[in-house]
């Protein structure tokens, strides 16, 4: 139901025009002048309001610009009722805000049309008001969701800042909303891993994919794996997330920790250049795979360009931003300009390389996703080893194993995990497995098989001896090897004795073994890495004692 | 413990990739791993960067191979080693004998 509002101060006025709406339906309220008006507008929702001009207390006009700038959010129609005739008053009417005129006396099917097509404004203005409230609350959310997950990819892309005598790129600050993505990450053997990549698609759908794919990448990086495991690793979560029709161009690069040799997998950019000294394109790396996200697991291409480099060189990576680029000529920037600017001059930068692209583009919509990484071929730092310390706990580990066991197992690497444990043991591990296979497979291999590994010295004798060793080790009955492991905190060392039930062999035979052949270094190796290896008379015991210092970890 | 070979795009390149532990275990697939080499082949790469231990016997393979490959490719390679296992191959003086990278 219409509210109508009447303002007059004449309570016969009031009464006639009350008469007249309650007929047609309205509902009435009425008040005496502007003030008391202006107070009903604030208590109840009121869609007309027909308006005296010459009023005590408050007049028409003072009431009508008031309320016009109170309710200005959906259209309240004014309709003056008035018996002024001249000009100066229906301009003044119209001046503060009013909407139409009536003259007194007016004709009741007049001042009925004119309601209705104000009422008819007004319900158009207030959806026009609901639907500005939806679209605000709408952008709002949008607003907050890029803000959501502009602060998740500045958290899940790691270190991007970590390598800048490596590393210049380029994304533009919404490239993540473009679909580009940037990851960066040294593996623990120090090489550097780099991914461009660029996701079909804009906004948030885009985004979406570089999350998983970061994640994959972070993970697989941290574990030193290969650059064509990681692009299979992120097809294949790429491929069971995205929708069919989305999918991620991508380079992938590893650069050596020397700084000399690069991996690449290549899906579906631009053309990678490796460029000398002066900027010219020495080598171009063309696309060779489908983008990630779209083969199948088994179908999926895992092919590396493996290339030698050398520390001038410089490793230019782009997603199609660049060469797509167009000047006010609808011409494309292209590959050939791209190359010019490359060798424009030496040690270009990103910015400076934009900069000419900016310009070519001068007066035509701007790209903004122009990705760009320029990776230096650089000798990497060492990554920091974190070491734990060595616990203060004295552990002793002691295995028997009879003839079943040594039969059915091999149990050299599963002592070596267990020992692992023990906190700091576990950056020796390697140490620790090379001294108990050595001294468990010489125990069982010449202790408790009499092998002679003499037989590798023939033509394809590592085939035979292995033979050998399966057939003795499936005839063995009675032995016994005991394997003892003793954790000193003080010393800070471990002492392995591995005894076996062997007839022991003698002391001349294991001087007999050097480096220089091609079988028996292993008890040459042992007495390199541990400090001391000692044989009982009998030849059936090794002691071993090993140092636990933090040179043992070193690569020098 | 497991060994993967693949070949280079432009197939000059035999990579031999060994996870795990590197050790007799591996005689048989790591003697197969470069066993009818394709001519193309100009360098093969032991790719260590998942290997976490090895022993002598490892020692005793990657010689076999050396011997083996030696006048059919240029280059043998040993890459992406763990610093504990860079240090065995130098004390076993195979910075000698192979590229390690």
């Amino acid at each position: 139901m219409l509210n109508i509002l009447v303002v007059d101060d004449l309570a016969l006025n009031r009464r006639l025009l009350t008469v007249m709406l309650e007929q047609q339906g309205y509902r009435v309220y009425t008040a005496e002048n502007g003030l008391v008006a202006l107070n009903l507008l604030e208590e109840h929702t009121i869609d007309i309001v027909l308006l005296d001009v010459i009023m005590p207390v408050m007049d028409g006009f003072e009431t009508a610009a008031i309320i016009k700038e109170r309710f200005s959010q959906v259209y309240l129609p004014i309709i003056f009722i008035t018996s002024l005739e001249d000009e100066a008053s229906f301009e003044r009417c119209l001046a503060v805000g009013g909407d139409d005129f009536l003259h007194k006396p007016f004709q009741e099917v007049i001042l009925n049309a004119k309601i209705k097509a104000h009422s008819r404004i007004r319900n158009l203005s207030q959806k026009a008001r609901e639907q500005n409230l939806q679209l605000e609350y709408h952008q709002n959310q949008v607003e907050r969701e890029h803000e959501i997950v502009e602060h998740i990819f500045n958290n899940a892309l790691e270190n991007q800042q970590s390598f800048p005598k490596h590393l210049d790129f380029h994304l533009s600050p919404a490239a993540m909303f473009n679909g580009d993505m940037f990851l960066v990450a040294q593996s623990p053997l120090g090489s550097l891993y780099c991914m461009l990549g660029d996701f079909t698609g804009h906004g948030l759908a885009a985004a979406v994919g570089a999350l998983p794919a970061s994640r994959v990448f972070y993970t697989m990086v941290s574990k030193g794996m290969s650059v064509s495991d990681i692009a299979a690793e992120i097809n294949s979560v790429l491929g069971k997330l995205l929708p069919g029709h989305m999918f991620c161009a991508a380079t992938i690069i590893e650069l050596s920790s020397t700084g000399k040799s690069i991996s690449a997998w290549l899906g579906g950019l631009p053309d990678t250049y490796i460029i000398n000294q002066s900027g010219e394109v020495i080598r171009t790396l063309e696309s060779q795979h489908m983008a990630l996200g779209i083969l199948e697991e088994d179908e999926f291409e895992r092919a590396l360009i493996h290339i030698e480099v050398e520390d001038t060189c410089r490793i230019v990576m782009a997603t199609d931003g660049i060469i797509e680029t167009t000047s006010p000529h609808d011409e494309y920037f292209g590959e050939h300009r791209f190359k010019k600017v490359l060798a424009s001059k030496p040690a270009i930068s990103t910015e400076q390389v934009l900069e000419r692209v900016n310009k070519f583009a001068r007066g035509s919509k701007q790209q903004d996703d122009l990705s760009l990484v320029l990776l230096n071929c650089l000798p990497m730092r060492e990554p920091e080893q974190k070491s734990e310390p060595l616990s203060a706990l004295p552990f002793n580990f002691s295995l028997s194993l009879n003839s079943k066991q040594i039969k059915s197992t091999d149990p050299v690497l599963e002592v070596v995990d267990v020992i692992s444990k023990v906190a700091g043991l576990n950056a020796h591990r390697a140490n620790i497995f090379l001294i108990l296979s050595e001294a468990y497979n010489n125990a069982l291999d010449h202790g408790v098989l009499g092998l002679d590994s003499e037989i590798k010295n023939q033509e394809d004798g590592f085939l035979i001896y292995y033979q050998q060793r399966e057939e003795a080790l499936a005839n063995l009955t009675d032995a016994l090897i005991i394997i003892d492991i003793r954790y000193c905190p003080e010393e800070l060392a471990l002492y392995f004795t591995v005894c076996d039930s062997g007839n022991g062999f003698s002391k001349e035979q294991a001087n007999q073994q050097s480096l220089a052949r091609e079988h028996g270094r292993g008890l040459c190796l042992l007495g390199e890495v541990a400090s001391k290896v000692t044989f009982n008379s009998a030849g059936n015991q090794v002691e071993i004692y090993y140092q636990l210092t933090a040179s043992s970890t070193s690569s020098h | 413990m497991s060994l993967t070979r693949s070949t280079s795009a432009d197939g000059a390149i035999l990579t031999v990739q060994i996870k795990g532990k590197f050790d007799f275990n591996l005689v048989q697939s790591f003697r197969q791993a470069y066993a009818d080499l394709n001519d193309n082949i100009d360098k093969v790469v032991i790719d260590l960067r998942e290997t976490d231990y090895m022993d002598s016997s490892a020692l005793g393979m990657l010689l076999n191979m050396k011997k083996n490959l030696t006048g059919k490719v240029e280059t043998i390679q040993i890459s992406n080693c763990q610093p504990q296992l860079k240090k065995i191959l130098q004390i076993s003086r195979f910075d000698k004998k192979f590229d390690i990278d």
